[in-house]
């Protein structure tokens, strides 16, 4: 095992999947530098996912964003291994996924991976606490132990009491919580997510949204999620892939990808983004380096956000003072240099 | 797309074609002349030559007397047939005493209260009642008869179906066998399933059994691999995500999701097994069936009709049970389940202390007589009234002598045999190419071979008549229907009884009206295919897309141009699907109608039912059937594939 392994909980190396009959040719083709049009006109064989290689820390939650046909569907199932890649390796917890029996990736997603759907995926002639029991039926759990369990998540997803219904009989937002519920039943080492919000009103993604963050920050499982929002990632994310036509773009911090976006396709969705929402003082501001500060200027600490220092920035010429925990003074923040960051944000 | 583009693309793939199409048609129907010219004007071809059967009756008479005389020898026999005939004979026997042994009243009493319960207190005391009068007509006994051999029928059928469909949806190659199977099996009429183990078996209800498993096998099988099939992929990812073995995802996720359409496919089985049985009485399967057969051979239309009602109250009642299931509340219905459970196991210790498993005889009460009264009035007043030429009588004769004869008379011996062989390849080679012509060819060869030709073509006639006189009907019934809802509701339960109906049945009412010939059959046909062409008439046009309709509207169309232009054009294929249907329906019918003189295939496969010197007669007919029916399927079937605009890219 190397050492790689050791530290990310998953890792992915060099993933490709071809779908169609000809697809050895068009990988050929595609190492050639050929793009997915021209392949798919030649073979008929679509490329979905082209050499993709990144790891994800434990606890870390990284966000795949890409628009629909990026291939970020077909990224997700390759590392869960719903999908076979076809070329390239794939290790979660340890265990590498890509030369697993069909036993050994069984036992792994008993114990250490769980999934959340885009279109919920819940099972209709199952009552919600028999869809969250779902994975401990298939482990064997008794009957009696495995619904106190699914009873208690439905408790931690706010879903008390809806334990008999049908998922058909719940709204959109509460099916995708007992989505979340059947996941986090087993307690998994790993969850993936696909578009697990898309399918939601602006209004229940945005609470759902606050509700994963507060799980995670009690959790703290490793996350990867796959969103066509970027808003989204940059709201939940550690790091964002951004994913076109079957690569990587850009991967990064929130901040790196808004502050230093890596081409024009990345820039196109940085110039709509909630930039002074994301973007902390600590980010922009300039080291104290000993200097000199006025006592009258006006103290932020290091996370607030910029759309917490603008007032104060917009109300005179003078700086503002960034301090860390303590309170000591670590930096200052210019009305210019912040102007400069938004108007080079809005292209 | 928006729709009017919808509209001109469509206009324009009905267009494209056109020459080709045309062209196509006028060498078709120039073929077709110049064909029957040459053989008319310089050949003395007929009907096809007597010379040529092949005279397959001869081996299969030896070998049903070989059969009958070995029948306690032979090692086939002991090793092999008797076992399987003496161990589902036991097992029919077994669950029939089995039914005879709770008390009388637990029948009408738990059909009342589930009818109930699923739909209502009308149900509940139509249920009641109609059960009751079952026994009340004194057809106890031989309802058991029937519904012992059916539910023994439908359980062997699902217990092979099931596995079956899931063998088809699991492997590919299981599917691409099993599929063309069923469908042939689905084409043939089920009359024709008798023949060949009766020769086998002898008459009884094994032989009785196994052509309804195997006519009744279909929609189970079938279903069951749609509904694998249809299974939301994400239900299956969810589950493999958790790990689950492929037998759990199977049995846990799979199958309890594709269970309404395995119910449905359940509910189709009954009802054909239902429909089978009776018809199976022609080889002594015994039951309701055998009344209605025995009392219409006596001419006694009292008795059959009361046979006849016992049948479809009892189809009935297992339709709307099995449906039942299928649309079941799983809440509400388990309740439900447990409550009647209870009841019965109450009810049968008491009526097992009492000892009443008997219908009571001081209940008995027969309306034989009044319908008898009523036929014999029919017949005085109504076949021919005040001798005045109008009635059934002179409507018969009419409809034989304008209609049927002329065009049997065309068919098999005014357009010479070669002709019309070509007639048929050039109408396959027309919808889809040289393999259905060929294959047509050959099948035409094939019954002419056999010695059939002018059986089969007195079929033919009698069917086309019964298809043009169904569809003249029911189509201008599904135009109504597709364009008021209201109208559609009402019909609905109209149409819904007549499909209930085992279609041997409805040949009772028809002959009390028409007597026997020709005309009965035709009729019970016409009844039997009706509801079909009123249903794929009404989904056809209805599948038009709401937007299309809008588009048209909005160029300014009339009704009527919407109608013949747009919808018409547009729904052309699922009303091809509507006459395949019916030509599939009518053709069986007149089939059976051969028992009350239809003619034709049919009255030789009866006559080979009935007597063992004319098995071989028989044997043959049936092969001739199951060839016109497969002729008629493919080729109206490649017609509406024709029909089908060409396939979005």
């Amino acid at each position: 095992m190397d050492t790689a392994s050791q530290t990310a909980q998953v890792c992915v190396e060099g993933v490709w999947k071809v779908f169609g009959r000809k697809a050895r040719e068009a990988r050929a083709m595609a190492n050639d530098g050929a793009s997915r049009e021209q392949i798919q006109t030649a073979t008929g064989s679509v490329v979905a996912v082209r050499d993709i290689t990144f790891e994800v820390a434990p606890g870390e939650t990284f966000v795949v964003m890409g628009l629909s046909g990026s291939g970020k569907s077909t990224l997700i199932r390759c590392v869960s291994h719903l999908v076979e890649p076809t070329e390239g390796r794939v290790e979660v917890c340890g265990t590498e996924l890509t030369q697993a029996d069909g036993a050994t990736l069984r036992d792994l997603r008993r114990q250490k991976m769980a999934m959340v759907f885009q279109h919920f995926g819940l099972f209709p002639h199952r009552k919600v606490v028999d869809n969250v029991a779902y994975g401990l039926e298939v482990q064997g759990v008794e009957r009696q132990q495995r619904h106190e369990r699914a009873r208690e998540l439905l408790d931690t997803v706010g879903l008390e009491g809806w334990g008999d219904h049908y998922p058909q009989q719940l709204s959109g937002g509460m099916q995708q919580r007992v989505g979340l519920a059947r996941a986090l039943a087993v307690d998994p080492e790993v969850l993936f997510f696909d578009e697990p919000f898309s399918a939601l009103d602006p209004l229940i993604r945005r609470d759902m949204q606050d509700e994963l963050i507060d799980l995670q920050l009690k959790l703290q499982r490793t996350l990867v999620f796959i969103t066509h929002d970027f808003a989204e990632a940059l709201k939940l994310a550690d790091r964002i892939a951004i994913m076109n036509d079957g690569t990587f773009v850009q991967v990064g911090t929130p901040v790196e990808i808004l502050t230093n976006p890596a081409d024009d396709y990345v820039r196109a969705f940085t110039q709509d983004a909630p930039v002074a929402k994301v973007l902390q003082a600590c980010t922009l501001m300039r080291p104290l380096d000993g200097a000199a500060i006025d006592p009258g200027w006006p103290l932020v600490s290091m996370t607030t956000p910029l759309e917490a220092v603008l007032p104060h920035l917009l109300g005179s010429t003078s700086p503002v003072v960034v301090c860390d925990e303590q309170q000591a003074p670590v930096g200052v923040l210019r009305g210019e240099d912040v102007a400069g960051v938004l108007v080079e944000n809005r292209g | 797309m928006t729709a009017v583009d919808e509209v001109r693309t469509r206009a324009a793939g009905l267009r494209t074609a056109p020459e080709h199409r045309l062209a196509r048609f006028i060498l078709a129907v120039g073929t077709i002349v110049v064909l029957v010219l040459v053989f008319r004007l310089f050949t003395n071809f007929g009907i096809f030559p007597v010379s040529w059967d092949i005279e397959l009756a001869d081996p299969i008479d030896r070998a049903r007397r070989w059969l009958i005389n070995n029948q306690t020898s032979h090692w086939l026999y002991t090793v092999f047939l008797n076992p399987i005939t003496d161990a589902i004979d036991w097992g029919i026997r077994r669950l029939e005493s089995i039914l005879k042994w709770f008390p009388w009243f637990s029948y009408p009493l738990f059909t009342g209260l589930g009818l109930w319960w699923t739909r209502g207190r009308i149900a509940g005391a139509l249920g009641l009642a109609s059960v009751a009068l079952i026994g009340v007509v004194d057809l106890w006994a031989e309802s058991f008869a029937t519904l012992a051999l059916m539910s023994v029928s439908v359980l062997i059928s699902v217990i092979i179906g099931i596995p079956l469909g899931i063998a088809a949806w699991r492997n590919e190659s299981v599917a691409r066998v099993v599929r063309p199977t069923l469908d042939a099996m689905q084409t043939m009429p089920g009359f024709v399933y008798l023949i060949p183990f009766v020769l086998l078996f002898g008459f009884g209800r094994v032989p009785a059994l196994i052509s309804t498993v195997i006519f009744a096998l279909a929609p189970v099988v079938r279903l069951t691999e749609v509904g694998l099939r249809t299974v939301p992929q994400v239900t299956v990812e969810a589950s493999e995500m958790f790990g689950a073995t492929e037998r759990q995802t199977l049995r846990l996720v799979r199958l309890p999701q594709a269970r309404p359409a395995i119910f449905a496919g359940m509910n189709q089985t009954t009802m054909l097994a239902m429909s089978m049985v009776v018809i199976a009485a022609f080889i002594g399967a015994g039951g309701l069936g055998q009344v209605v057969l025995r009392s219409m051979q006596n001419i006694d239309v009292g008795r059959a009709s009361e046979a006849g009602i016992a049948i479809v109250i009892m189809a009935i009642v297992l339709d709307r049970f099995s449906t039942g299931i299928v649309t079941a509340d799983p809440g509400r219905d388990a309740r439900a389940m447990r409550w009647l459970a209870a009841a019965v196991s109450v009810v049968a210790v008491i009526g097992g202390i009492l000892g009443q498993n008997e219908f009571p005889e001081s209940l008995n009460w027969q309306f034989a007589p009044y319908v008898n009264d009523a036929t014999d009035w029919a017949r005085d007043n109504l076949y021919d009234i005040a001798n005045s030429g109008i009635g059934t009588g002179p409507f018969s004769d009419f409809v034989t002598l304008e209609f049927v004869t002329p065009l049997r008379e065309l068919l098999s011996s005014d357009i010479p045999w070669p002709a019309m062989i070509g007639i048929g390849m050039a109408l396959g080679l027309w919808a889809r190419g040289i393999r259905l012509a060929i294959g047509i060819g050959a099948a035409l060869f094939a019954i002419g071979f056999l010695g059939m030709w002018a059986l089969s073509m007195d079929t033919l006639a009698q069917t086309l008549v019964g298809v043009v006189i169904t569809l003249a009907l029911g189509v201008p019934v599904g135009i109504m229907t597709s364009h008021n809802d209201l109208l559609r509701a009402a019909l609905k339960p109209v149409l819904d009884f007549f499909q209930t109906i085992p279609s041997f049945v409805l040949l009772v009412p028809v002959i009390t009206l028409f007597h026997v010939g020709r005309i009965p059959g035709i009729i019970a046909s016409v009844i039997y295919a009706f509801p079909a062409a009123v249903h794929y008439t009404d989904l056809g046009l209805r599948r038009v897309p709401a937007e299309i309709h809008e588009a048209a509207e909005s160029f300014g169309a009339t009704r009527s141009q919407r109608l013949r232009r747009v919808e018409m054009p547009l729904a052309a294929p699922e009303l091809m699907v509507a006459v395949n249907q019916v030509i599939m329906l009518i053709l069986a019918m007149v089939v059976i109608a051969g028992l009350v003189g239809g003619g034709g295939l049919g009255l030789e496969a009866v006559r080979g039912l009935r007597r063992s010197d004319a098995v071989g007669r028989g044997f043959e007919a049936g092969i001739a059937i199951v060839l016109l029916a497969s002729i008629l399927d493919r080729l109206t079937r490649a017609i509406a594939d024709r029909l089908r605009p060409p396939a979005a890219v």
